[in-house]
């Protein structure tokens, strides 16, 4: 994935090789003589130090290993997925795939399920895009993210993270979603027909989030869309699921998805065209 | 920021292990094109460049050239530093001109990418994430410039050092002053040892033993690396950068060491002290 080779990048690699130290720990203090045979000479009561001790090597190394977190195991899947640590890193920092996010949407759900079994009434899939639109809109974006200036300088793209982030947020809904759509046997046209709502209203989430730089205003968007849409299926006399569940809506809810996404992509964009980038000195 | 911490940047440059310019492979390493008159490296290379936003010209006609030291670029609120730092950072694009960095070309994808492998940069209003710690931090931005996953460590932990944070690595952010803050920005910037490093008025919010130390954090990256501050802060000019460029309404109305700077100023101007009184010269003549 980097382009930086190891030795192509002197990070502290500079000079190291002169006391023996390595770039990844403290294994080089002992292995490299300057530690262990140089303490043997360090009067500790004066301030006498070995010529070839540099005490502010040592430290970083140290500090290298004791401040450093080894990246849990879903962290280095991630790696391995993507093939970016940085992606990675990014991906598993995203605020709504965070431990509270994840609990709170699946209670949601949980609580959709129940009545919708209990009533008949499709709350699930009313419930499940707006839980996704409202996750997505959190995910990431120039909103939510007060480093986002900073990020547009990176190597690791702004719109790769976006679109990883994005990406696992609506999965995660997804699997959560076809868990519960499993368990309402009585409705089983409902069982995918959330999926496609669900698409159109989480893009249009990250679409307005993007646009208008809110995550707050993105979810805000995307809830109204869709209670508006809820509230047209009903008064148009079909019920309340009528815009969950009825494939007449599923061409204009995908044609909103994709519109959004276009959106998404010309916001995000680094402009090629033009003078600007296009012509070298 | 503890005396430990303070004589970190001290040691450092006293350190055999500093970098210096010699230690750059051109070949491998893809940097910086020497220019063919004088021997020097240029890292960073504009012909004439604007940026509009709407019908205002933030940046009019800029044409610089710069090569390894710590170059000050100064001026009025509203002059276009900070416009001309985002375009060097590849944040926004050039409404016109010409810019390559490090012998680069940004309007390509894949260069773009090895520019911000190499690049360093503070921007003026940095935002944090208040859950992360000072160690946290840094590392993620080192993960997301590409950095090798096995160097990290070691480099952020040279980063905050470097910075004197070590005593608050593990500290969450939420509970930093402003002024570390402004340190933890400056330590993301460092951490990949940037080639190119950009610093939008990077001293605001240190107390005066802490710029003491960031300048001499300055002119050692300034040994190998170009480095680019903008600042109102005309002593941090006098006291670190090699060279200086004056911005007044997106133009360049001066460039040239801080002692010409000073010379401008002799009988004229107004100002406390003599990098004041060049500065309030060289507009004067530029605004007359």
């Amino acid at each position: 994935m980097s382009g930086i080779d190891d030795e192509d990048r002197p990070f502290h690699g500079a000079g190291y090789e002169d006391t023996g130290f390595d770039d990844t720990g403290i294994g080089g203090v002992g292995a490299g003589g300057a530690g262990v045979n140089g303490v043997a000479h360090v009067d500790f009561h004066g301030s006498a130090v070995p010529d070839d001790v540099d005490l502010s090597r040592v430290w970083v190394n140290v500090a290298a290993h004791v401040w450093h977190t080894e990246p849990g195991w879903l962290e280095l899947l991630a790696r391995r997925l993507l093939r970016s640590p940085g992606l990675a890193r990014a991906l598993v920092t995203t605020p709504s795939l965070l431990l509270g996010w994840v609990l709170a949407s699946a209670v949601v759900l949980i609580t959709g399920v129940a009545v919708t079994q209990a009533t008949g009434m499709p709350c699930f899939a009313l419930l499940a895009p707006a839980v996704a639109a409202v996750g997505i809109a959190y995910a990431y974006g120039p909103g939510v993210d007060p480093a986002w200036e900073l990020s547009c300088s990176l190597a690791v793209s702004d719109r790769m993270v976006l679109l990883v982030r994005a990406s696992a947020v609506f999965g995660l809904n997804a699997a959560v979603g076809l868990i519960a759509s499993a368990v309402v046997v009585q409705a089983k046209g409902l069982t995918f027909g959330w999926l496609v709502p669900m698409t159109a209203v989480s893009c249009l989430a990250l679409a307005a989030a993007t646009v208008t730089r809110s995550a707050n205003v993105g979810s805000a968007i995307g809830l109204f869309c869709w209670g508006f849409t809820v509230l047209a299926g009903e008064a148009a006399g079909g019920g309340f699921g009528t815009a969950a569940t009825d494939p007449v809506f599923f061409l204009p809810y995908l044609a909103v998805a994709v519109l959004s996404c276009a959106v998404v992509l010309y916001t995000t964009r680094i402009p090629k065209t033009g003078r600007p980038w296009t012509q070298g000195i | 920021m503890d005396s430990g911490n303070m004589t970190q940047p001290e040691r450092m440059q006293q350190s055999p292990i500093q970098h210096s310019p010699t230690k750059q492979n051109p070949m491998k390493h893809g940097p910086a094109q020497r220019d063919p008159m004088d021997g020097a490296m240029t890292n960073l290379q504009l012909s004439d460049l604007t940026r509009r936003f709407g019908r205002a010209e933030a940046v009019a006609g800029v044409s610089l050239e710069a090569g390894p030291g710590v170059f000050g670029l100064l001026g009025p609120n509203g002059a276009g530093k900070t416009t001309l730092l985002r375009m060097m950072a590849t944040v926004i694009p050039p409404s016109s001109g010409d810019m390559r960095l490090l012998n680069r070309d940004p309007g390509s994808f894949g260069q773009r990418r090895e520019i911000r492998r190499r690049l360093g940069y503070l921007p003026q209003n940095l935002g944090f994430y208040p859950g992360f710690t000072v160690v946290e931090f840094v590392e993620y931005f080192a993960l997301l410039k590409d950095m090798p996953p096995s160097r990290v460590p070691t480099a952020v932990a040279r980063a905050v050092e470097r910075v004197g944070l070590g005593d608050k690595a593990k500290a969450k952010l939420r509970t930093l002053s402003g002024g570390m803050l402004r340190r933890v920005g400056i330590a993301q910037a460092i951490v990949n040892d940037p080639e190119l490093l950009l610093l939008d008025e990077p001293t605001a919010g240190l107390d005066p033993e802490q710029r003491v130390a960031f300048r001499t954090l300055l002119r050692e990256v300034g040994e190998r690396a170009s480095v680019v501050i903008s600042t109102h802060l005309v002593e941090d000019v006098g006291a670190a950068c090699t060279e200086v460029a004056l911005m007044d309404r997106g133009r360049i109305v001066f460039r040239g060491s801080p002692a010409e700077l000073i010379a401008r100023g002799e009988g004229h101007g107004t100002g406390d002290a003599p990098l004041e009184r060049g500065y309030s010269a060289v507009l004067t003549a530029a605004r007359s």
